[in-house]
């Protein structure tokens, strides 16, 4: 199944990557600029501002991913840390 | 027909399947979960059967409303799963998945806490066996450890069973009150929890599914923790600490996925991630919330059963799971792709798919109750889960550093599973309607939920929007950050840590504590004091006549060479019991002197 000399996939092509790039920020904008024509339901008073959820999905994720990446200096250890 | 419970079609169905072979055997295990769920289809609401045993009537049939929508879910995800396994030509895997979710629809049907109990420890016997059949080192350990807790959560439920029913006096299986709760009732509660993964004995979940085989992980991802989900809507509504242990255990399930490698303990960690929101939604306790939960399990099973089989599918081709290993797996298996992406959509509740109007009831009875600090956490923890298992499992897997692996496409009964499941991940998406109304409210529901396709995608587009705009953004974090997300082969140390290391830990102790109380046992007692009475018995009476007759010796004034060969000469005479009779009758007259002196 090995095979050393493969050819790069269409996701692995550098064009295909930078365009893959413009979709995900042009998506970012579109739904951002899309709030503005939009009814929007708030439940509570922090979420009562223009562009929460794209700041709440930033932020939380950024949180999750430091958070984890902390955590991974106490917690990581070696596959066969258990069999020592 | 009418009063036969679901459960005991697949328990008795699973004896029969070792008397098929080849085709015939796949065939019927695919067919024995669809009988049973027409059979569930065909339940009358009054529906009961009763039996007695040792003096108590259980009731081996309770149904309504709850218990037929986890019977659907059980039996249409069995189906799909037995569809999957055509692959499997033994009779172990079958027969295990097969008692195992029939214990498990036994659970859900159960009307007393008795005949919950007894299924509820099969669920855990039964199901090992789908880990055991990996026939590994490792699986056969994590087997054990998995065993182990089950063990312990059954004995800690049936603590509390028989003191709720020594307190309470019925067998009942009812909600309990939170304002008058009973040890009784807090026992059960944890049997419940550890089931479900709550912390902190969450950890036997990622330990022992990964370890499974390619359908057991499929089958066993379904069950044990979404019956234990049941059980808490049943049994305990509205207990707030369930809000809590909800929202911790959706951020844990986060966070220990992101640090994970091996792809099949992501998609692990992210059960208990949604097992959170549901188990949030019953601390909630509202019927909106409860429903929540319910169509959250739902569309979870499905979603989840669909991960499982992309990722068992790379597995059962590659013979590899971790992340590090994987990689630029698109190039020669897009459906299984295309298929798990489906289901990694859904669980990330992208508009369209059944997560998106499922969690949406959970998210929006949090909000209606007002409870912020859980509908922010329910944000944060739906942001997070886009983040792990909507883009990272597919991403590291098929995507990522291409290995140059050219795999072939998963067999195709495989795919038709997929596509079964990836058909109502959608469906559930567009047309929530049918899953609403078999919620236990379904008018509550539907007065609060849009739910026909022009409602949820036309009138509340605004909603779309939102949610697109937290996901994408959430997806822009991971792709910007991606650096921070390299997987290294390692593993992450979780809860089970205390009983793995600790476990040694106290054997150590034990082997150091009580094998030194034994050596000095052996060294004072045994070989100590013993030989010293055993001495004294032996020669003690010697000894003492010659202290006797040594002062007559004395008296006599022999000398003290003499006196020293006297005394071994009488010693040795001793020793072959060789005394003249003549000296015998001067020491028994000096005893009986002696006791009469006394």
């Amino acid at each position: 199944m090995k095979n050393s000399d493969f050819e790069p996939g269409f996701f692995d092509r550098p064009a295909t990557r930078k365009m893959l790039w413009r979709f995900l920020w042009g998506f970012c904008a579109l739904t951002v600029i899309l709030e503005a024509f939009i009814h929007r339901e708030h439940h509570f008073a922090i979420d009562n501002f223009y562009g929460f959820y794209a700041v709440l999905g930033f932020l939380a994720c950024l949180l999750c991913i430091l958070v984890a990446k902390l955590l991974a200096l106490f917690l990581k250890a070696k596959v066969d840390y258990y069999d020592e | 027909m009418s009063n036969i419970p679901p459960g005991l079609l697949l328990l008795l169905g699973a004896a029969l399947v070792p008397l098929f072979r080849g085709h015939l055997k796949n065939i019927y295990t695919i067919l024995l979960p669809a009988i049973t769920f027409y059979c569930i289809a065909m339940l009358p609401a009054d529906a009961s059967l009763t039996v007695s045993f040792v003096g108590f009537d259980l009731n081996l049939l309770r149904v309504d409303k709850l218990s037929k929508a986890f019977g659907y879910i059980f039996t249409l995800s069995a189906f799909a799963a037995f569809v999957y396994g055509y692959y499997q030509k033994g009779s172990t895997e079958f027969v295990s998945a097969l008692m195992y979710i029939g214990s498990a629809l036994m659970v859900v049907f159960a009307g007393d806490l008795i005949t919950l109990y007894i299924f509820w420890e099969a669920m855990a016997i039964t199901s090992v066996y789908l880990v055991l059949a990996r026939k590994t080192k490792k699986s056969f350990e994590a087997a054990f450890r998995y065993i182990l807790v089950h063990v312990f959560g059954g004995l800690v439920l049936l603590a509390g069973i028989i003191l709720t029913i020594s307190q309470s006096g019925t067998i009942a299986f009812e909600a309990f009150n939170p304002q008058h709760a009973t040890i009784g009732n807090w026992l059960i509660l944890c049997g419940f929890l550890i089931n479900a993964a709550a912390l902190p004995v969450s950890s036997w979940l990622p330990d022992a599914y990964p370890e499974s085989t390619v359908l057991g992980g499929v089958i066993l991802s379904a069950y044990t923790s979404k019956t234990a989900v049941y059980t808490l809507i049943r049994g305990y509504p509205g207990w707030e600490i369930l809000i809590l242990m909800g929202c911790l255990m959706s951020i844990y399930g986060i966070i220990y996925a992101l640090l994970e490698n091996d792809m099949r303990r992501i998609l692990a960690y992210s059960i208990i991630n949604q097992v959170g929101f549901m188990v949030c939604a019953v601390g909630i306790g509202t019927p909106l919330a409860l429903s929540g939960a319910v169509a959250h399990a739902f569309c979870h099973i499905i979603y989840k059963a669909l991960l499982w089989m992309s990722a068992g599918a790379v597995l059962y081709r590659t013979g590899k799971s971790k992340c590090t290993d994987l990689g630029g797996l698109y190039n020669t298996m897009p459906l299984s792709l295309i298929f798990g992406g489906i289901g990694a959509l859904a669980i990330s509740s992208v508009p369209l798919t059944s997560g998106f109007t499922s969690k949406t009831i959970i998210i929006a009875a949090a909000a209606n109750q007002h409870l912020l600090w859980a509908w922010l956490v329910l944000e944060i923890a739906s942001a997070g889960v886009f983040l792990h298992a909507g883009i990272k499992f597919p991403y590291f897997v098929f995507f990522a550093k291409d290995k140059g692996m050219r795999p072939k496409e998963a067999p195709k009964t495989m795919l038709l599973a997929m596509a079964f499941l990836s058909f109502f991940c959608v469906y559930l998406g567009m047309f929530p309607e049918r899953l609403y109304n078999i919620l236990p409210d379904t008018e509550i529901v539907k007065s609060v939920m849009p739910h026909s396709f022009m409602d949820i995608y036309v009138h509340h587009f605004g909603h779309v929007v939102t949610q697109s705009q937290m996901l994408i953004f959430s997806g822009l974090v991971f792709f910007l950050f991606l650096p921070l997300l390299k997987r290294t082969d390692t593993i992450s140390l979780d809860f089970d840590w205390f009983y793995r290391k600790g476990g040694r830990l106290v054997f150590f102790l034990l082997d150091k504590g009580f094998n030194n109380v034994n050596s000095f046992v052996d060294k004072t007692i045994a070989k100590g004091m013993t030989c010293r009475l055993s001495r004294f018995f032996a020669l003690g009476p010697g000894r003492f006549g010659l202290a006797m007759i040594k002062s007559f010796w004395q008296m006599s004034g022999i000398g003290a060479v003499e006196l020293d060969n006297s005394e071994k000469r009488y010693l040795e005479k001793y020793r072959t019991a060789n005394f003249s009779i003549g000296s015998t009758a001067i020491f028994a007259l000096f005893f009986i002197l002696l006791f009469f002196i006394l």
